[in-house]
């Protein structure tokens, strides 16, 4: 009977793997590292990153939930850094933003657009777009970087946007909660939330249907377009400056995170709070060599370990809860 | 026959997919109130006709008329709107989802909740599980349960119930007896003329001449994209149509040269 139920609790919610693993490496990196770790500073710093890179994971899970993918988020995020800070300095942040968000759009509706009309497989055109922003913003900065004086940092509109912390975590991380809850929302009780997954879990079945399957896929572009443009932004606003290369290779980062958060990349199956524990889950692991002095070179190489037994995890527990 | 405005007629239909000439020159009348078998071999272009008509495929050349209207865009979600329900053999379900968003995608209730529009959950659970358990969904599984764990006739179920709850002028039921156990099918038969006895058009695709002999008011056969017979049911047997479909059309052509 408990067996059962615990069944279609797996079933039902794909993040418990990730929730498990959360919990298990909170533990061993609390027990292993003699509270350089499990610290009140630390944990913000963990929390700061966690956000960047979760509002980024929230919309690709998007996208994956659609059966696409988007690799171009890291130069998006890129494109969205540099816009507000050339902006911030000149008008007021909060427009800054909003033209960051909307390059963020932009870019999105250029690979949505591209992967509808064209039907060339999204991995492609991401891939373009991934290389065409990324060499725009290093051609374009030449070099350089941007950057915001100390003494204009603390205005209301610099710090609400990840400037600052707010009781003892950067304003960031509240950004991540509001974006999570507004999403799960439209995600989970909307007909738009509906649509976007009978795509992802078949394409055929929602156009029979009526579902327009080419707008929801261009929607979950454009959200993940504005999510990836916003996250530069925050970033941008908590690092004071931003140079060509912000957010290389943060979309394997977010794509991995994806992955450990249960989304199965061949679409209809995501999980958004799963998507945000497999950030928190990438953030603590970098943040866990730092503090235990491990070279940081050794990251890329665990995340790909952690990926690939995460995804194998996965499909083991999947697998289980299917059978009768 | 029928002298009214047919509500769906089909005009020198073609259809081609690249090299291929998918549907060639059929022209049929449907009219709302009758059973219609569309009867075939594989391959004949039935699913290939009903899918003009529910808005999958746009017809190359041709002409389809709704209720008098010449249609002029094709898409599933118009042709729901205008109340053509299809029940298909391999699309309409998606395993993810549960089956009562299974039942109600692409035509969601919602409750404005500060203006957004939000699922209206009591609503989809009490509606589509009232009507699917009638078909022969077990009482174990919950509505909230996905797809993918359902049998092959549960999963007709919630395609025919779907099909029956919404109000519909055309029911379109493609091969819907397959998977099915004999008490099953016998239901999806019965409630086949139930719609029909509503006034609604029913369509009615199988392999089975026998079965749907039974049936419906109308034959119509196809072979090869395109329709040899259209006959009614009162006028030909069931023996008569299989030999024309035995013979391919070559019976139909000696009969009309005669």
């Amino acid at each position: 009977m408990l067996k059962s139920e615990i069944k279609r609790l797996v079933r039902r919610h794909t993040e418990i793997g990730i929730l498990v693993i959360s919990l298990c490496l909170v533990l061993l990196f609390t027990l292993t590292s003699e509270g350089r770790w499990a610290n009140a500073y630390n944990i913000g710093t963990i929390l700061q990153v966690t956000a960047t890179l979760g509002l980024m994971t929230l919309g690709v899970a998007l996208v994956i939930g659609t059966g696409e993918i988007d690799i171009s988020v890291g130069s998006t995020f890129g494109i969205g850094a540099l816009i507000y800070l050339w902006f911030a300095v000149r008008i007021d942040p909060v427009f800054a933003a909003l033209l960051a968000i909307g390059a963020g759009a932009l870019i999105g509706a250029f690979n949505g657009i591209l992967v509808t009309r064209t039907k060339t497989p999204s991995l492609i055109i991401t891939l373009g777009s991934l290389m065409i922003f990324r060499g725009l913003a290093i051609a374009l900065t030449d070099g350089f970087s941007f950057s915001v004086p100390y003494k204009e940092r603390d205005g209301f509109s610099y710090s609400v946007l990840g400037g600052t912390e707010f009781l003892g975590i950067n304003t960031g991380f509240y950004w991540l909660v509001a974006g999570l809850a507004v999403l799960l929302i439209a995600l989970k009780m909307t007909p738009w939330g509906n649509r976007l997954l009978a795509v992802g879990g078949s394409a055929a079945s929602a156009h029979s249907r009526g579902v327009r399957v080419e707008r929801i896929k261009l929607s979950a572009f454009i959200v993940c377009g504005v999510l990836a443009a916003f996250a530069g932004t925050l970033e941008a606003s908590k690092l004071g400056f931003a140079d060509g290369s912000m957010g290389r290779l943060m979309e394997l980062q977010a794509i991995a995170a994806c992955v450990l958060g249960g989304c199965v990349l061949a679409g209809g199956r995501i999980s958004l709070p799963g998507a945000v524990l497999g950030a928190f889950v990438l953030s603590s692991v970098q943040s866990y060599l730092v503090v235990t002095g491990v070279r940081p070179q050794w990251f890329i190489f665990l995340l790909g370990l952690i990926v690939v037994f995460a995804a194998l995890g996965d499909r083991t527990l999947r697998r289980w809860s299917l059978k009768n | 026959m029928n002298k009214q405005t047919p509500l769906i007629q089909i005009k020198n239909l073609d259809l081609h997919f690249g090299a291929f000439h998918a549907l060639k020159n059929v022209s049929v009348d449907f009219h709302a109130g009758e059973l219609v078998g569309l009867v075939g071999d594989n391959g004949a272009g039935k699913t290939t006709l009903i899918r003009v008509l529910c808005g999958i495929h746009t017809p190359s050349a041709g002409e389809v008329y709704f209720d008098g209207t010449r249609v002029k865009t094709f898409h599933p979600k118009l042709a729901i709107d205008q109340g053509i329900e299809t029940i298909q053999q391999s699309v309409g379900l998606c395993d993810n989802l549960s089956i009562a968003r299974n039942f109600y995608l692409g035509r969601e209730p919602v409750k404005r909740f500060c203006g957004l529009p939000l699922l209206d959950f009591a609503k989809m659970r009490e509606m589509s599980g009232r009507v699917i358990r009638q078909f022969g969904l077990r009482e174990n599984v919950s509505v909230d349960d996905e797809v993918e764990r359902l049998s092959g006739g549960e999963r007709q179920s919630v395609k025919i119930g779907r099909a029956v709850e919404f109000k519909n002028r055309v029911v379109i039921m493609d091969e819907p007896t397959n998977h099915l156990s004999v008490r099953e099918r016998e239901h999806v038969n019965e409630l086949a003329l139930q719609l029909r006895d509503q006034g609604l058009l029913v369509i009615y695709i199988t392999h089975d001449i026998f079965q749907v002999h039974r049936l419906a008011d109308r034959i119509v056969i196809m072979e090869n994209g395109e329709k040899i017979e259209d006959a009614s049911t009162e006028t030909m047997s069931a023996e008569a149509l299989e030999e024309v479909i035995r013979q391919g059309g070559r019976i139909v052509e000696k009969r009309d040269a005669v």
